[in-house]
């Protein structure tokens, strides 16, 4: 071993600007990673829950006809932003169609189309047993940017006065569809 | 039986690490010869106990021992049995269990490699940290993530299997592993970098040791990452092999500082420059491998490696935090001992080039950092989810591998100390010709991208160099000592092997930024609906579905679709992408198929499929193959640098052929 390159440890010195760089680098990262944990990276906040939803006005698929959230109000409004391309889409489809039989005379329920073609959309329904409530064409996508959707499936839950109760992210199951809407005022 | 058995072990380990590292790390500035062995036995104990656990775990997995909680939980009668092995790391307690047993054989090389050199306090230390990080992960076994409890209530009679992804691949089986060698691999020279540091005494023989350390988990963590993408690609069916995934970014992170410190380390033992700056290196490349696990086994991030969130996250943030903070207090106590060498003399000069490239290095792992992080920041003050795409990773990636690349060649071409302008016109003009030819023929197949061709350009001059290095010397030798150009080259190969292996490293890369460029900017994409009898065109290629058929297995069912492939008209192959159900799992998972040729790949991918049609993705991926092969000549290079010489590699004999050679690695 070669130990007459490497003297005697000297003295120590502290050096304060070498701490100081260290720590102005580290503690932020340390600080945001902590922060980290009081969220579930699943679950995708709205800052628009509790608040009135945006109203759109968009065409149905079917008809062509202009439908407005305001010609909605008076019942609550299950509003379902999904696309062809998005696997869980597939999945929760039976499940939407199923609860607007079940409650579709109390609730309405809309699909909003996310950055799809009307052609693939009319396709894709046709291949998973049509759609039991409205489907609106988002052209352009106005009304996924008003609600600040961020991937589909979001469901968001809108009660009889317009106001957004709840968000939820991802394919949603039966049970989430009833306690939601139990939980309208 | 084998729950207590595992208990028992995972005490017996934490306990020796803790008392190993107090034992190695109070005994003053020179501890005792006793001290020292009672240290060495130590962590012997810790590394053999730890292994095996690991193999207890082993065992009850194959004998499908649900009495124990971590069985039970990832253990099916109905996976395979190399699947079943694999499930050690499937899943959060066995894979801290198996970085544990890792750390153990790291442990057990380090204590038969420093056996000459006990009476080096250093060497005493080093083993002192080593048990300290040994410490927390057999603390975080015992007590939050132990996968060797009692499996409460009745003990059932099947489990569920592992996660479908890991099931679905033969990858699985070597990409975690070689990932884990790598991350804990760099535990040692760490703690060399630290015990050097705590001695305050870093000199040439050490960093040259340390470099040796690093290079085989440098090594394994460049497998882990070309394999991470290896997986994406045949697996994620999107077409491609990188995502910038937080977790691909945590395993490239530490690639970026060890790499930095490889060629950093190569400046302080020629010129005794920048000794501090490569110990900083190192303490990073761990910081970095900590976080990396942390960001796989935490949930902090959204990706797809990360599957739960668990309560191991805040430990490992607190450990973080402690080997950072620990690193920053030592390196402020010490950094001023670390004297300057000779000051730098000409920014036309091989340790220019070097500088250069620890500032490109340094620059792409903040980049790498900050957009990795920068969803969890924009949460904490705008209260907002983002997501950063790959979008703005390759803004700064492309062109930050461009210049690396063109310093890859830069750098060997000019000498050490000073370059006169026309000797480095001299050195970079006929690499810089064959560039320029690179560029050229590319052009005439075609490419037109700008980019693309600039970093094929930079790659073709580094080969040049790299290539040109390593058959001067040859040349050289023949023209002084005559004989055959065989008895030339062998000798001179033998005397310069550390500078060939870098060189070969470098064609490595090069090889892998070329095929980066060309099949990020040259894919070829269809999508569509297909039935049985109908077709799908891309490129020139046309796909027909000859019809669906279902495998079952054990585990899982197979669906697949079978696509005849023409190529202008002639039939060159069947492509059978797949959909895969298993058990226990409610999405499928599709298996892409790939035909792949040294120019490119024809990938098909599934998006969905049902008895009457397939959602069909295809493309055509160029110059994927390369990546692949790059990679390998990257590996090839480092066994020929790291192959231990005949003589001791640490004595001052090759230290001094060494340190001339010193030009690459």
């Amino acid at each position: 071993m070669g130990h007459e390159a490497t003297p005697e440890a000297p003295p120590s010195r502290f050096s304060w600007p070498v701490m100081a760089i260290g720590l102005v680098i580290v503690v932020p990262l340390i600080a945001i990673l902590a922060v980290g944990f009081q969220h579930d990276p699943h679950d995708i906040a709205s800052p628009l829950i509790g608040k009135p939803a945006p109203d759109f006005a968009l065409r149905d698929i079917d008809t062509g006809r202009e439908i407005t959230l305001a010609s909605l109000r008076g019942k609550p409004s299950v509003v379902n932003f999904f696309s062809t391309w998005c696997l869980p889409c597939e999945q929760e489809h039976p499940i939407l169609m199923a609860a607007a039989r079940v409650y579709g005379d109390r609730v309405n329920f809309i699909g909003i189309v996310f950055e799809d073609t009307k052609a693939k959309v009319n396709d894709w329904l046709v291949r998973h047993g049509g759609h039991g409530y409205p489907v609106l064409i988002d052209v352009g996508g106005p009304a996924a940017i008003a609600y600040g959707v961020y991937g589909v499936p979001e469901t968001f839950f809108i009660d009889a006065n317009g106001v957004i109760r709840d968000k939820v992210k991802g394919a949603v199951n039966f049970e989430v569809i009833r306690s939601e809407l139990e939980a309208m005022p | 039986m084998n729950a207590l058995l595992g208990r028992l072990l995972i005490y017996l380990a934490l306990a020796a690490a803790a008392s190993g590292a107090v034992v190695a790390l109070t005994g003053g500035a020179r501890p005792s010869a006793q001290r020292t062995k009672l240290a060495r036995s130590l962590a012997a104990a810790f590394a053999w106990s730890a292994i095996l656990a690991t193999l207890v775990m082993v065992m009850a997995l194959l004998q499908h021992d649900f009495s124990v909680s971590y069985v039970a939980q990832v253990g099916s009668r109905s996976t395979p049995t190399v699947i079943t092995i694999v499930s050690l790391w499937s899943s959060l307690e066995g894979s801290i269990l198996f970085w544990a047993a890792v750390l153990g054989i790291y442990t057990l090389f380090w204590l038969r490699m420093s056996r000459d050199r006990q009476d080096d306090p250093r060497t005493t230390s080093t083993v002192g940290v080593v048990l300290l990080v040994g410490t927390f992960f057999t603390l975080l076994i015992a007590a939050v993530a132990n996968p060797f409890l009692d499996t409460p209530g009745p003990i059932p009679l099947d489990g569920p299997g592992p996660n479908p992804l890991l099931q679905n691949h033969p990858l699985m089986i070597i990409h975690p592993p070689m990932l884990y060698l790598g991350y804990v691999g760099m535990t040692v020279p760490f703690a060399m970098a630290f015990a050097a540091l705590l001695g305050g005494r870093v000199g040439p023989d050490w960093t040259r040791s340390l470099r040796r350390w690093i290079l085989a988990p440098w090594a394994f963590l460049t497998v882990g990452v070309l394999l991470g993408g290896r997986w994406a690609y045949d697996v994620l069916g999107w077409g491609g092999y990188w995502g910038w995934d937080p977790v691909e970014n945590a395993s490239f992170l530490p690639w970026l500082t060890a790499t930095a410190f490889i060629h950093a380390s190569m400046l302080e033992e020629r010129k005794g420059l920048y000794r501090g700056w490569a110990m900083v290196l190192v303490l990073t490349t761990f910081a970095l491998t900590v976080l990396g696990t942390f960001m796989t086994r935490s949930g902090v991030f959204n990706s797809v490696h990360s599957f739960t969130q668990s309560p191991i996250g805040p430990l490992f943030l607190a450990f973080l935090a402690m080997v950072v903070l620990a690193s920053i207090v030592l390196l402020a106590m010490r950094l001023h001992t670390l004297a300057p060498g000779q000051p730098m003399r000409s920014a036309l000069s091989r340790e220019a080039a070097f500088v250069f490239n620890n500032l490109l290095f340094v620059i792409f792992t903040f980049a790498v950092l900050i957009g990795t992080t920068y969803p969890l920041l924009a949460e904490a003050f705008r209260g907002i989810k983002v997501s950063v795409g790959g979008p703005f990773f390759d803004d700064f990636a492309v062109p930050i591998g461009i210049a690396i690349t063109f310093l890859m060649g830069i750098g060997p071409a000019l000498p050490w100390g000073r370059a006169t302008p026309g000797e480095a016109v001299r050195a970079l003009a006929l690499p810089f010709a064959v560039g320029a030819a690179t560029v050229l023929v590319f052009v005439a197949a075609g490419m037109d991208h700008a980019t693309t061709l600039i970093a094929l350009g930079a790659a073709g001059f580094a080969v040049a160099v790299a290539l040109r290095d390593m058959i001067e010397p040859i040349i050289a030798r023949r023209r002084a000592h005559g004989g055959g150009l065989m008895d030339a080259a062998r000798s001179t190969l033998r005397r310069t092997r550390r500078r060939n292996g870098g060189q070969i490293v470098h064609i490595g890369v090069a090889l892998v930024v070329s095929a980066i460029a060309i099949s990020s900017s040259y894919q070829v994409k269809a999508e569509g609906v297909v039935r049985p009898g109908g077709s799908l065109a891309v490129g020139d290629y046309s796909l027909v579905l000859n019809g669906m058929r279902v495998v079952s297995e054990p585990h899982r069912q197979r669906q697949f679709a079978d696509f005849v492939v023409y190529r202008e008209g002639e039939k060159v192959g069947v492509l059978s992408p797949a959909m895969n159900q298993y058990a226990m799992s409610m999405n499928p998972i599709g298996t892409p198929a790939v035909m792949s040729t040294l120019g490119h790949d024809l990938y098909l991918s599934l998006m969905h499929l049902d008895s009457r049609e397939a959602g069909l993705r295809a493309f055509i991926n160029p110059g994927v193959s390369w990546l692949w092969l790059g990679g390998l000549v990257m590996l090839l290079g480092t066994a020929i640098a790291a192959w231990p010489a005949r003589k001791r590699a640490t004595g001052p004999v090759t230290a001094e052929g060494e340190a001339t050679a010193g030009g690459a690695a």
